[in-house]
């Protein structure tokens, strides 16, 4: 199987297993506890339907929308993922490349193994850092300087990661970052032998964010679950939000907002939005879906701020329903990581490409032009 | 297994998927991504339930129902659908043939693979023609002048192709009209020696319609879906559709109409149908059922315009629970294709037989003497 063979999704997921080991693949591919919420994320769209409107004249779509005072050339963008170097030595820098060929937003983490500055120096399009507020505030401090420096457009809070979510596949497989090498494990690297050589030849692994204030992450080995448990700070609260956000000064947002009430309080702290996710149902597992949830949150704040929905998309008709409900924007992980384990940035353009291509036909089938022609009497849910 | 061992749809795909070539077989099995709607349209009959009144003293039912100003003898007609050529060797011959027998609509698509000319000296039998608008403005004329010169009783104006759908099936296998050799199709083909036998050694496969405009499609290689990208117009409009009402002149239906704003308009337009359909699943997938979508349509137009229901009809039952909740008649594509690559016209004419014996027998069940007796107290939903 080679990059031309994947249409989709789950074609890139097949490559992806195919060419990581093991512990790296479960890792992208694992969520907590049963994965009950990771796979309601997708299958939430299943329980609506879309009632196209014909004969419109639709030769020329438009599908950009403006979020966090950018405009963006697609209505989807890259969520912030950590590691990105363990599932394909390029990185965040071909994910960044690729976002920036599409003129879409791309989120760096915390977790990045790429520097912020690198990322600033490489892709001029909009950014989005991603914040884990720690323990040591010397090291918070630190962070929010440096995407400062490096002219970050947007910064997004996660919220839902106060204690690590538990991911069994990873105790399974013993994922740790950096990886670990067990009897189990060694057997998984030792038959993937072009991603052990890849990492071993292609630049020592780093958290470029982070290395100079723990050793967890890079030279002490640690669970991505373990990391969130030990060094976030869990006595975080909306003070420590606002504070934050009136030291950016820029663009904010609350990534993991769930509820009704804290999408309102978002907007009393000065946010200007707020991504509606349950970190792709790798926290807490039994957690409401973001697409369930969406009509309630952009019906209380719709108005106020940019609404991102966020986990669970897979295809451009899942798009198509959130905008339809109201949201600004999708995001997702998933939807770029496989594509970058399985082909690096030619990966990673071709997944972004063929979402493009989708939601292109897809708004024509609708008989839509433009995202904001989309609303919710295109939809129909099937149990009202 | 033979035709002898067909009971019903899935006996007729299991039949069909023996004997023709895999990228044949998943052009006509597929639907669009992650084919949910093609499943929903099937599905959506599960949500309801019917119920029955007894001692009606029914005895032998009529089937018969007035539909684009003619009557057929019964409820259920073959959707227009492409390339029949490639199923069975006879084509849309075979299928109008057997649509006649049993006194109803045997539908022609733009991409048919026998002329309109060729059809009507065929058949008899009630007919009516799909059409796409092309770019080319002079090729929908000649098509609609030339149905009207052959007899045709009805044009349906297909609405839901401006854009081909994504049937991944098709990327996979490779499948172009006409079929394209590769590595894996040569082996499928070669394994299914008898249909490439009748498919070389018949008359030579075209787009009998539009082969004098267009060489796409005909003389090289060209997937249908590259086709519809750059024949179909985008720009399409209701003034384009309203033209085309016009010229014909006879009973015209929009097909693939599912918003009830839509409906209201095709009501305006002085159409006199609409069919509710996504295409058969095969083209904006997370798009509504048919039926799923019929009480709100039947609510708003019912009694203006005539519905035909257009995806996942499988069964009697299902026609009679969309005839129940408010549609004219039900069309079918899959639902004969299979017949037609499994068997030809004694395909065709055993799925008709068998739709109309199961029409016939769920009648007599229900207590109902004949079609306007069924409405929606017969039905229950869960």
């Amino acid at each position: 199987m080679f990059l031309k063979d994947c249409h989709n999704f789950n074609d890139f997921r097949t490559l992806a297993k195919k060419k990581l080991p093991s512990p790296i693949f479960h890792y992208i591919d694992g969520a907590a506890d049963d994965e009950v919420t990771y796979k309601r994320n997708t299958s939430a769209f299943n329980d609506v339907d879309l009632v196209p409107n014909v004969l419109r004249g639709v030769e020329n779509v438009d599908l950009s929308t403006t979020i966090f005072g950018k405009k963006l050339d697609l209505p989807f963008y890259c969520s912030p993922t950590a590691l990105q170097r363990l599932f394909h030595y390029e990185g965040e820098r071909a994910v960044g490349k690729a976002a920036q060929k599409f003129n879409t937003m791309f989120g760096v983490s915390s977790l990045a193994t790429v520097s912020a500055e690198e990322i600033s120096s490489i892709v001029s399009t909009p950014k989005l850092f991603q914040f884990y507020y720690h323990k040591d505030k010397g090291l918070n401090n630190a962070i929010l300087e440096r995407a400062k420096a490096a002219k970050f457009d947007v910064m997004a809070l996660t919220v839902d990661t106060i204690t690590g979510g538990n991911r069994e596949r990873d105790i399974r497989t013993g994922f740790t970052s950096p990886p670990k090498l067990t009897l189990a494990s060694l057997i998984s690297f030792a038959i993937k032998p072009m991603w052990g050589i890849n990492y071993v030849t292609r630049g020592k692994f780093e958290l470029p964010h982070l290395q100079d204030h723990v050793k967890e992450g890079t030279s002490t080995a640690t669970s991505v679950g373990n990391y969130f448990s030990t060094m976030l700070d869990q006595s975080m609260n909306w003070k420590d939000a606002e504070n934050l956000c009136s030291k950016w000064g820029g663009h904010f947002a609350l990534k993991g907002i769930m509820s009704v009430e804290d999408a309102k309080r978002a907007v009393d702290i000065g946010c200007s939005g707020i991504m509606v996710s349950n970190h792709g149902g790798r926290q807490l597992d039994g957690a409401r879906s973001p697409f369930d949830q969406l009509a309630e949150i952009v019906d209380a704040v719709g108005d106020k701020i940019d609404v991102i929905c966020e986990g669970g998309i897979q295809r451009g008709t899942h798009i198509l329903k959130a905008l339809s409900i109201g949201a600004k924007a999708c995001a997702g992980g998933r939807l770029y990581l496989y594509a970058l384990a399985a082909a690096g940035q030619k990966g990673v353009e071709k997944a972004l490409g063929q979402l493009r291509t989708e939601l292109q036909r897809d708004m024509k089938l609708m008989g839509c032009t433009k995202v904001s022609e989309l609303n919710r009497k295109n939809l129909r849910f099937r149990n009202p | 297994m033979s035709l002898n061992n067909c009971y019903n749809f899935d006996d007729f795909r299991k039949l069909a998927k023996k004997k023709l070539p895999a990228p044949i077989f998943h052009y006509i099995d597929g639907g669009a991504d992650d084919e949910t709607t093609l499943r929903r349209n099937t599905d959506s009959f599960l949500n309801c339930d019917l119920v029955p009144n007894i001692l009606a003293s029914v005895g032998q039912p009529d089937l018969s129902t007035t539909v684009l100003g003619t009557k057929i003898d019964m409820p259920l007609f073959l959707s227009p659908t492409a390339m029949q050529r490639l199923y069975h060797h006879e084509g849309d011959k075979a299928s109008a043939r057997a649509a006649e027998k049993f006194g109803t609509f045997y539908s022609m698509s733009t991409m048919a693979t026998s002329s309109i000319e060729q059809i009507s000296n065929v058949s008899s039998g009630p007919k009516l023609f799909q059409l796409y608008i092309h770019k080319d403005q002079s090729l929908t004329d000649n098509l609609i002048d030339r149905c009207k010169s052959s007899g045709f009783k009805a044009l349906c104006l297909t609405v839901d192709t401006v854009v081909a759908g994504n049937r991944e099936r098709d990327h996979r296998w490779g499948f172009t009209t006409p079929p394209k050799l590769t590595l894996k199709s040569l082996l499928s083909f070669a394994t299914h020696p008898k249909w490439a036998m009748n498919y070389l050694l018949n008359e030579k496969f075209e787009l009998a319609n539009v082969s004098h405009f267009t060489k796409k499609g005909s003389s090289i290689a060209k997937g249908v879906m590259e086709y519809i990208n750059e024949q179909y117009d985008p720009a399409m409009s209701w003034k384009d559709a309203e033209y085309c009402v016009k010229r014909w002149g006879g009973p015209f239906a929009l097909k693939g109409v599912m918003s009830v704003e839509d409906a209201k308009r095709a009501v305006d337009i002085g159409a006199s149908a609409i069919m509710l359909s996504n295409h058969g699943g095969r083209q904006l997938d997370g798009s509504r059922a048919p039926f799923d979508q019929l009480p709100k349509i039947a609510e708003a137009v019912g009694g203006k315009i005539e519905i035909i229901i257009d995806g996942g009809i499988r069964r009697g039952t299902h026609v009679l629970k969309a005839l129940s909740m408010g549609a004219t008649a039900c069309s079918f594509g899959k639902g004969f294709l299979f017949a037609l690559g499994a068997g030809g016209q004694a395909g065709v004419e055993k799925i008709l037989k068998i739709m109309k014996d199961e029409i016939t027998r769920d009648m007599i069940l229900l207590g109902k003497k004949k079609i306007s007796d069924l409405n929606h107290t017969n039905i229950a939903y869960r």
